[in-house]
């Protein structure tokens, strides 16, 4: 009890202990002088000697005040303010040190995350690294034929128990969802039975569907995603139990699966009882479904692969038109399919560089905290010359290296969260799976910053040790290169440095090869015009449009509305979005033999189309209102067609056979057309491709297939879509549009958008490689400068101008950029032919390009050596002569 | 030079048996930082040579560990100053020292007269 009055009396009286320290002190070196007086020594030369055997009273008072606990506080905080006001001081080096701190964490977190999120572990699903998809491979195109697969061969699989622990498909069915007024398209998925449990996740409301709903006569029920849920029905949780019009069939909500429960990017799961085959609309009639199976341990995928390639073999027998000649089935991950190859490899190429940057920016970090020991090594010395303790200075330099590693930190971490956000923000659609969620990686975070964090406190205490050990008077009179000097320290930090350069030129090369691809693609000439086009896909219910009659009877008359209409120029029918063009068929030319097989995509369209995408004609003539009627055999083919199969002969009125039209459901039994014109080539594969065959014929020769609207609008045609939905409402109030947008936003998100996304994460990149080369440049510089003041001291005393000084700094630090550019460029060259196939209309070995980034990069070094070199010649000659 | 670097390792050295060496000074009785100061250089011959004010800051290092007690009371000629004596932990503490250093230079004293 006593004692802890005592100790509370400690803390508020501290004016008082300190007096009285200050007393116990004086008490002894008053009672020396008195003991030296009696001895009889003068009072002066006594007072005298008692100090000079005291030692630096100062200096034990301090030591003094450091062991009582109530001072420790006042003793932090002094630590930290006095760290503060010496990095205030030395603001440069503070700010590029955090800086270099923050861009190595910041980025390195950012990227490991996106990459670990969208390619390590981008399901929440069971046992996700052990799914694997299905492939038919054609192995004379080197292409895949299919990834889906016929319900028998489904079957045939998944017998398959000694590969698989199980196997589940899915078949895309576009569900409309008739509410009181109108109707809205929704995508489902037809699943088999199993499916929930075989990715084990448990469902957020309700209940998933259970090997009962799949039974013959049992009452139809579905379940909804969780996202379509809080979108389109306002997370109501009274929906459940509900029934919903799908398809004319009332259907019961059973169940809202978990948020991230995404399976074939539905929005509503449904069994499918057996026998129920005629229910999907595809262009032949048969039903592809998507197969997904978990394979079992210590299966390797050849091995799975080899063994359903027997079963393939058998099935291609069966079906010899769903086989190509030489076929081989793949199996492959399942994480892998989602994410298309060319942006997989990106992103591991971003991640290894991403390890580079870390390791950059903590190599910067240390390279600044050695320059700036050097520099104070003396202000060290005297120091502890003064009595200051080894403890005072380790904490002080404890209570700097803190400050500098808190702010980088700090400021790192604000960069990661900044970085996750931008590329969650910028990731374009369809680049990876619906189910996966963009953000900050905790671990990869914790890992960047005690990376960051560890070089700060070895590389700022090190020398602090060394200094403090080392006798004062040594250091006070060495030169400057005594503490760190070793030549073996030197050779490191400048192979950094080239490390540094050579990077961030393959950076900067690689991103300017992106941005020259990019305008490169976007200056490509389409053959049509997409500005003011509206593209709407329609889904019309298979039960009541089945043959070119009926789908007649409801394009007919609404084309006819929708072009009275103000600001509608042209509306038309079409089967593709452009500039994707048609089906791919088999096709024979009347009076042309050949031996291989001749192809061309085809488009069944009304008479506006050519008009609506302003495809001018060549020869000939296009199909009318009339021909489009009467679904007469009339085809408008392009110039790659006319120069392919025709062979300069004139190809107006021949014969052409669409031999694909035989196999639909609604088939046409002799496919012949008669050839009435040619029109100039457009773009029907996507931008980069070349353009293939193509052919226009009347869309009422057929009910099947998909189609959809096109329409050219005289203002914005986004503005339209409402009249256009109303239109189609008016026509058949049980068909929804599918994907209403424009032409141009669908070019943008299939053609543009990931190479955009490809140009913003290297240009991020190459930006902060070009910020830390520049730092790491400049502590290089700075360092060996200040090592050479005494020097410089010495040369400007005997004469040299000031520009000879700054030659010198710039041309050793030249030296350093140009090797390290050689190297990059080596490096740029090596990593263009990677990157290859990711570009498009410009060589990977681009002169003007290299020359660029060369040019840059020299600029930017010279400037970070220009800093360091100026302050060389600012040496007064006689401070730096003085230690001598 | 060399000799300062000589000097600069002893004391560190020291520094580590300063403390033994105040707390077997204070066991002897309440006793003040000169006192103690001038024993210590009386019983060693002068063998330490340490800077005296050193002692201090050891004194209030021991202090706050609890194994001396400090109190302010008048000197023999009537001047204030801080008297410390031995607490009672301090007591165990120099025991166990002691024992600890006699063990050590037994075994050193009999490696020389053995080895």
């Amino acid at each position: 009890m006593g004692r802890t009055m005592k100790w509370l009396r400690r803390f508020t009286e501290r004016a008082l202990s300190e007096k009285r320290l200050d007393s116990e002190l004086q008490f002894h070196l008053e009672q020396r002088t008195a003991d030296y007086v009696t001895e009889g020594i003068p009072p002066e030369e006594a007072h005298r000697r008692a100090r000079l055997e005291f030692g630096g009273v100062e200096r034990f008072k301090e030591e003094c005040r450091e062991t009582h606990w109530e001072n420790q506080w006042d003793i932090l905080v002094r630590d930290f303010r006095f760290a503060l006001g010496s990095l205030r001081k030395d603001r440069r080096f503070a700010c590029a040190a955090i800086f270099a701190l923050a861009l190595g964490i910041g980025a390195s977190t950012a990227i490991f995350s996106v990459v670990d999120n969208a390619l390590l572990e981008p399901f929440a699903y069971k046992d996700s690294r052990h799914l694997v998809t299905l492939h038919l491979r054609d192995l004379d195109q080197a292409d895949d034929w299919r990834g889906l697969f016929l319900y028998d061969e489904f079957q045939e699989f998944s017998k398959k128990n000694d590969l698989f622990d199980g196997m589940v498909a899915n078949l895309q069915e576009d569900v409309v969802y008739s509410a009181d007024e109108n109707s809205i398209l929704l995508a489902g998925n037809y699943v088999t039975p199993g499916t929930f449990e075989f990715y084990g996740i448990a469902p957020f409301l309700g209940r998933s569907l259970e090997a009962a709903d799949y039974q013959a006569g049992a009452p139809p029920v579905f379940v909804m995603r969780y996202k379509t849920w809080v979108i389109r029905f306002g997370a109501n949780a009274s929906l459940l139990g509900k029934r919903f019009n799908l398809n004319g069939v009332p259907r019961t909500l059973v169940g809202v699966a978990a948020p991230r429960f995404a399976w074939g990017g539905a929005e509503l799961w449904m069994p499918r009882p057996p026998g129920e085959l005629k229910i999907t609309r595809s262009f032949d009639g048969r039903q592809y479904w998507g197969v997904v199976a978990h394979i079992r341990p210590g299966v390797s995928l050849k091995q799975a692969a080899a063994n359903l390639n027997v079963i393939a073999q058998h099935f291609s027998k069966v079906y010899p038109k769903d086989y190509p000649t030489h076929f081989s089935i793949e199996v492959e991950s399942f994480t892998h399919i989602v994410t298309p190859r060319e942006f997989r490899r990106a992103l591991y190429l971003f991640s290894a560089a991403v390890g580079l940057l870390l390791l950059i920016g903590c190599a910067n970090v240390a390279n600044l905290l050695l320059a700036r020991a050097t520099t104070r090594a003396k202000e060290l010395a005297v120091r502890a010359a003064l009595g200051a303790s080894r403890l005072r200075l380790v904490r002080q330099l404890l209570a700097e290296s803190s400050l500098l590693a808190m702010a980088g930190a700090v400021l790192g971490i604000l960069l990661a969260w900044a970085g996750v956000r931008t590329i969650a923000a910028v990731l374009p659609d369809f680049t990876i799976a619906s189910e996966t969620v963009i953000e900050m990686n905790g671990a990869a975070l914790l890992f960047a910053v005690a990376a960051g964090v560890c070089t700060v406190f070895v590389f700022g205490l090190a020398p602090a040790l060394k200094a403090s050990r080392c006798n004062p008077e040594e250091a006070l009179r060495d030169t400057g290169k005594g503490l760190s000097g070793a030549a073996a320290g030197v050779g490191l930090r400048n192979t950094v440095v080239v490390a540094e350069v050579a990077l961030s030129v393959a950076l900067l090369f690689t991103a300017s090869l992106f941005v020259r691809s990019f305008v490169a693609l976007q200056r490509v000439p389409l053959g049509l015009q997409t500005d003011h086009v509206l593209s709407v896909r329609i889904p019309l219910p298979p039960d009541r449009y089945k043959t070119g009659a009926q789908l007649q009877s409801f394009f007919g008359p609404l084309l006819e509305r929708l072009k009275s209409m103000p600001g509608i120029t042209y509306a038309a029918e079409s089967t593709t979005r452009p500039p994707y063009g048609g089906i791919r068929s088999e096709v024979e030319v009347s009076g042309r033999a050949h031996s291989d097989k001749w192809y061309t995509l085809f488009q069944l369209c009304s008479e506006d189309y050519l008009s609506v995408l302003r495809i001018p004609t060549l020869e000939g003539r296009r199909f009318t209102e009339a021909e489009v009627k009467d679904a007469r055999r009339v085809a408008v083919i392009n110039q790659t067609f006319e120069r392919r199969y025709f062979d300069k002969e004139d190809p107006i009125g021949r014969k052409i056979q669409l031999d694909l039209l035989r196999d639909f459901p609604d088939a046409v039994k002799e496919p012949q057309f008669e050839v009435i014109g040619v029109v100039t080539d457009a773009r029907n594969r996507g931008l980069t491709e070349p353009i293939d065959p193509e052919v226009w014929i009347p869309y009422t020769v057929t009910g099947s297939a998909m189609r959809g609207l096109l329409v050219r609008t005289t203002n914005d045609a986004s503005a339209m879509i409402k009249t256009v939905a109303r239109e189609i409402w008016a026509a058949d109030p049980n068909v929804a549009m599918a994907e209403p947008n424009t032409l141009d936003y669908f070019l943008d998100l299939f053609t543009f958008a990931q190479p955009r996304f490809g140009l913003w994460i290297v240009g991020m990149f190459a930006g902060m490689g070009l910020l830390l080369a520049a730092i790491g440049v400049y502590s290089v510089m700075a360092y060996n400068t200040a090592r050479r003041t005494h020097e410089f001291g010495l040369r400007v005393a005997l004469g040299a101008a000031a520009r000879d000084v700054v030659r010198m700094v710039l041309r050793q630090g030249l030296r350093l950029l140009v090797l390290g550019m050689v190297v990059g460029l080596g490096a740029s060259l090596a990593l263009s032919r990677i990157i290859t196939n990711q570009l498009w209309g410009v060589s990977p070995y681009d002169p003007m390009t290299l020359g660029g980034v060369a040019v840059l990069l020299l600029l930017i070094g010279l400037m970070a050596c220009w800093v360091p070199a100026r302050r060389a010649t600012r040496v007064d000659p006689m401070t730096a002569l003085r230690y001598e | 030079m060399a000799l300062e670097k000589g000097a600069q390792e002893k004391a560190e050295f020291l520094k580590g048996t300063l403390d033994m060496l105040i707390l077997k000074v204070v066991a002897a009785g309440a006793i003040h930082g000169y006192a103690i100061s001038q024993r210590i250089q009386q019983i060693s011959k002068d063998f330490f040579q340490l800077p005296q004010g050193s002692l201090y800051p050891a004194l209030h290092r021991l202090e706050e560990r609890g194994w001396l007690d400090a109190e302010w009371n008048d000197t023999a000629t009537g001047r204030e100053a801080k008297f410390y004596k031995l607490t009672r932990t301090g007591r165990k503490q120099l025991e166990a020292e002691m024992l600890h250093w006699e063990k050590l230079s037994d075994a050193v004293a009999l490696i020389l007269r053995t080895a």
